[in-house]
């Protein structure tokens, strides 16, 4: 899974945010924003990966549970699935 | 073609309806011989996709538009953007305000104008910002929204006022957070990566360095009195 091209997240004012460009600006209007973690899963999912792969790096950077990783990459799996991702 | 000095720039605008040149003609450069810093055209595809928008409007004012929506498509890359908003100048300060069309922008700023000796508005609907030696700077510029408000000045920008309409006056800071998640829709964003990614970073340093409110307000002076102290930090003068 994979992050589609056209879409730039930058950090504006300490808030996460991701504005489409290019052709993908004329299929999604607006905007979305991101938790720290989204970001980071965003960022990771820049690059090629699988699920596991991200549960393992979300492992890595963050103090956090197996299970608690497993369900943060699940519901962000299935948020990019909305047309934001290949 | 005819260069005009707008936001700091000479802009060549190379516009086929005479309606642009009386339009901008406040604005027309003294050297007509010197290089543009950009230059504007309107394609066929971009006037008839205008045209096609509801409302009866004359082919110059349709092209005078489209004009203007590609002049702000350029300006990230230099340093500059359109920031939907009216700005209020006093005692060489600049303020702007922000909200939703229909929010009341125009009926607090006219009250600004109407309580207070000295203020001057800098554009009250279309304004251009630039970010010049750590500040931002606030200009005034011939497209000023249907009430055509608005003088060829420039001033440096000191706060954000975002508006809502309320039975009670209460004002509140924001973070630079709050002001990011609102600012987003008054903001022309670019569809090239390169001048997106600049208006990203002109807004991070914009709610980063200006100090950002939120009026939430009545049609009074009491509210004008509310948005002066925080955005001044002087005492309202009686």
């Amino acid at each position: 899974m994979k992050i589609k091209s056209g879409l730039i997240l930058r950090s504006v004012g300490g808030e996460n945010v991701v504005v489409p460009v290019g052709e993908m600006s004329k299929k999604f209007h607006g905007m979305i924003t991101l938790n720290e973690t989204g970001a980071f899963l965003w960022k990771f999912f820049a690059e090629d990966h699988t699920q596991e792969e991200a549960v393992a790096a979300l492992l890595a950077e963050y103090d956090v549970s197996e299970e608690i990783a497993q369900k943060d990459v699940a519901k962000f799996v299935e948020a990019i699935s909305q047309g934001f991702a290949e | 073609m005819m260069i005009y000095d707008i936001a700091g720039l000479r802009i060549d605008i190379q516009n086929r309806c005479k309606f642009t040149e009386k339009f901008c003609e406040g604005y027309l450069s003294d050297n007509q011989i010197s290089a543009a810093d950009l230059s504007v055209f309107v394609t066929n595809e971009e006037f008839y996709a205008e045209k096609s928008n509801p409302g009866n409007f004359s082919d110059g004012y349709i092209e005078n538009i489209c004009l203007y929506r590609n002049i702000c498509k350029q300006l990230p890359n230099l340093d500059r953007f359109l920031l939907h908003s009216a700005i209020l100048q006093y005692e060489n300060e600049a303020f702007a305000f922000l909200g939703k069309s229909g929010t009341g922008k125009s009926t607090h700023t006219g009250l600004w104008c109407k309580h207070l000796d000295g203020v001057r508005i800098v554009n009250g609907d279309k304004p251009i910002l630039q970010w010049k030696d750590n500040e931002f700077l606030a200009y005034g510029t011939p497209w000023m929204g249907k009430e055509g408000l608005g003088s060829n000045t420039v001033a440096p920008l000191k706060g954000l006022c975002f508006l809502e309409q309320s039975p009670i006056n209460e004002i509140v800071r924001l973070t630079p957070a709050q002001a990011a998640n609102r600012i987003f829709t008054q903001v022309l964003m670019p569809q090239d990566m390169e001048n997106a990614e600049k208006t990203l970073e002109l807004l991070d340093k914009l709610v980063t360095i200006v100090p950002s409110y939120l009026l939430k307000c009545t049609i009074s002076e009491e509210a004008v009195k509310l948005s002066f102290e925080a955005l001044t930090g002087k005492k309202y003068p009686l």
